[in-house]
């Protein structure tokens, strides 16, 4: 890959070049003071190309109707076929790690809390470790492995059950209406010439029916729902072969996203589905996908549908319109990162909100309804959740701390920008080291109610 | 699942004002794929109404219809189903079976669909079904003033074509069906 040429804010003297395995011994006396230490030290720029020359692929949605009012220049992340990791290459720690796991996970009963701890330093991406772990992390593989061939078992026919009975077309459902009903017309009654018989509909089903119960009626509603989902996936990723693309490979995908996304929505008549749940569906159908076991890799889509659920009933709040306004939705989530913000840097947090009145709303919006699936690129992002998923705080807390984490590491530039050039840094996050940032996340939490 | 609409014989305004309430309730855009019209409208405003339902619009010419440049017959493939439309007045005697057999054989056609008689029917022959929709305002025919409002509503799922028949009876919208299935899958061949 060709290195660009350097620009030139990277060549002054705040930016050291320091080998990436240094990063755990130079922060060995933990600082009390406030949390500027770790800017001193900042982040080194990963390899691909930093943030003038990313490359212009199709532009994020705007996120359903009324959100974001100023996110059109927001731009997807995603660095194009770099997927497995941006550190080149795995260093000594990330081999223990991935022996730990191994061990853990070998156990008969897997001790939740071990897993947790050496999962938020990183899971390593080989292995399939991942997919199991985050399995497990969700909830979904209970910790006793002889439940699980079980467990997977019923909860991979529940899914099927539920693809049957809500994704059929209202043809296929009267035909088998009629055929719970014992009607059997025209193979008995071919006569060669002479008039066709009429016969009953089952429960007055036909297509123009107007009544709120007709399956056709639903099927038309449903229908803009099904448009929109279909868009949507097909916007995924689209400079990722996995997801985009004419291959079989893209196509197969995007039909398990869909279908994941139109099972979803009618199961959840209340929240249905919101412009944003495919990029949250996107990371886990792909990690499932990848296992390195093959009958695992087979069953992703339904076992991907209810760890989806289970992620997103952590966050649905954020997707709900109506409840932006009251202390679960959105908008109080963003005065909780503002407050976080406030404990931990007010020096930062005054200069971005009071001085330069950069509205939190304007870039942490995105940030934390997609759980920062577009601030980085994928395989980064894949590395944070790794973290927002084994805390034991729980994603939503993590989530904002890593959030205020992205703020303080790039303090100084923001100290030094106005409204304009602070509201498209934190449009466009540079690209950072993912490791760092969840370094520096990870103490806000130790130095608590500062 | 393609649903495509048949009906025809309207003879707006000569000899009925508009389709009555309870189907025009029902005809709204968006659900309908495609439209097969036997002709007599007769005017241009049926047509961009029709067309607002479904921008696939196909006209037979009726012997009162003031658009003089729609076609006498037309053939179309919809799914694994070829279809002909045809008003029906040139097919004497109107109505005999025999002699829209013979129409269908020259169109070549699985379903054959012509009106003019404004009665409902459905007829099966070897050759394929023959479908008359009716007239869908209930106006009076060259033959007959009892005259039911009706249109065919078919639903075409592959090899099979499901036929919703929509009757105006004593005020009250009826529904009935009909199920027809096709032996071989079209072939498409090059000519």
């Amino acid at each position: 890959m060709v290195r660009k040429r350097v620009p030139d804010w990277l060549n002054s003297s705040l930016w050291s070049t320091t080998p990436s395995d240094d990063r755990f011994h130079r922060y060995s006396p933990s600082p009390t003071a406030a949390v500027s230490e770790p800017a001193v030290q900042p982040p080194v720029p990963v390899p691909p190309p930093a943030a003038a020359s990313r490359p212009q692929s199709s532009p994020t949605p705007p996120k359903s109707e009324i959100r974001d009012p100023v996110n059109d220049n927001s731009n997807n992340n995603s660095n194009d076929s770099d997927e497995n990791g941006s550190s080149s290459d795995v260093s000594p720690e990330d081999i223990s790690r991935q022996a730990q796991l191994l061990v853990e996970l070998s156990k008969k009963v897997v001790n939740m809390r071990e897993l947790r701890r050496i999962a938020s330093q990183g899971i390593p991406d080989g292995a399939g470790i991942r997919s199991t772990v985050w399995k497990l992390l969700l909830g979904y593989l209970p910790p006793d492995r002889g439940q699980w061939s079980s467990e997977l078992a019923k909860k991979r026919s529940q899914y099927k059950h539920f693809k049957e009975e809500l994704l059929m077309n209202p043809s296929e459902i009267t035909r088998r209406l009629e055929k719970s009903a014992g009607c059997d017309n025209d193979e008995s009654k071919s006569e060669s010439s002479g008039l066709l018989s009429r016969s009953q509909i089952t429960h007055g089903e036909h297509p123009l029916s107007l009544g709120k119960s007709s399956i056709w009626n639903q099927f038309f509603q449903d229908s803009e729902i099904i448009e929109q989902i279909d868009r949507d996936v097909k916007r995924t990723h689209p400079d990722m072969h996995f997801f985009s693309g004419d291959s079989q490979l893209a196509k197969s995908n995007q039909d398990a996203l869909r279908n994941i996304l139109i099972v979803f929505a009618k199961l959840n008549p209340g929240i249905r589905y919101v412009q944003g749940m495919n990029e949250i569906l996107a990371p886990l159908f792909y990690v499932f996908r990848n296992d390195t076991d093959e009958e695992m890799a087979a069953a992703a889509e339904a076992d991907t549908f209810f760890c989806f659920v289970e992620l997103l009933s952590g966050f649905r709040d954020h997707f709900c319109q109506q409840l932006d306004n009251s202390n679960v939705g959105i908008r109080s989530t963003i005065t909780r990162l503002s407050q976080l913000l406030k404990e931990h840097d007010e020096e930062l947090w005054r200069h971005l909100e009071v001085t330069t009145k950069v509205n939190p709303q304007f870039y942490a919006f995105r940030w934390i309804t997609l759980l920062l699936t577009q601030e980085f690129n994928f395989a980064d992002s894949l590395h944070i959740w790794d973290t927002l998923l084994s805390d034991p705080e729980g994603p939503l807390e993590t989530l904002l701390r890593v959030c205020c984490a992205m703020l303080i590491l790039v303090r100084r530039r923001l100290l030094a920008g106005d409204f304009t050039s602070n509201l498209k840094l934190l449009q466009n996050y540079p690209p950072a080291n993912v490791s760092h940032l969840l370094y520096v996340a990870n103490k806000l939490r130790t130095q608590g109610s500062g | 699942m393609v649903l495509v609409l048949a009906l025809g014989d309207l003879h707006i305004p000569h000899r009925a004002a508009d389709l009555p309430p309870k189907f025009k309730s029902m005809l709204v855009p968006g659900k309908i794929q495609h439209i097969i019209c036997t002709g007599n409208l007769c005017i241009k405003e049926v047509q961009d109404y029709l067309k607002s339902l479904c921008p696939d619009l196909h006209i037979a010419r009726g012997e009162y219809d003031e658009e003089t440049r729609y076609p006498e017959t037309k053939t179309l493939t919809i799914g694994q189903f070829k279809l002909g439309l045809c008003h029906g007045h040139q097919v004497i005697p109107w109505g005999d079976l025999d002699s829209l057999a013979m129409l269908q054989r020259q169109l070549d056609v699985d379903i054959l669909v012509t009106g003019h008689t404004h009665q409902f029917t459905a007829y099966k022959h070897e050759g394929g079904v023959v479908i008359n929709p009716g007239s869908a305002t209930g106006a009076y025919s060259s033959i007959t003033y009892d005259v039911n409002p009706s249109f065919v509503l078919m639903d075409i799922d592959g090899l099979r074509v499901v036929v919703y028949v929509y009757e105006l009876i004593d005020g009250e919208v009826k529904v009935d069906k009909i199920d027809f299935k096709k032996t071989t899958a079209t072939t498409h061949s090059a000519h």
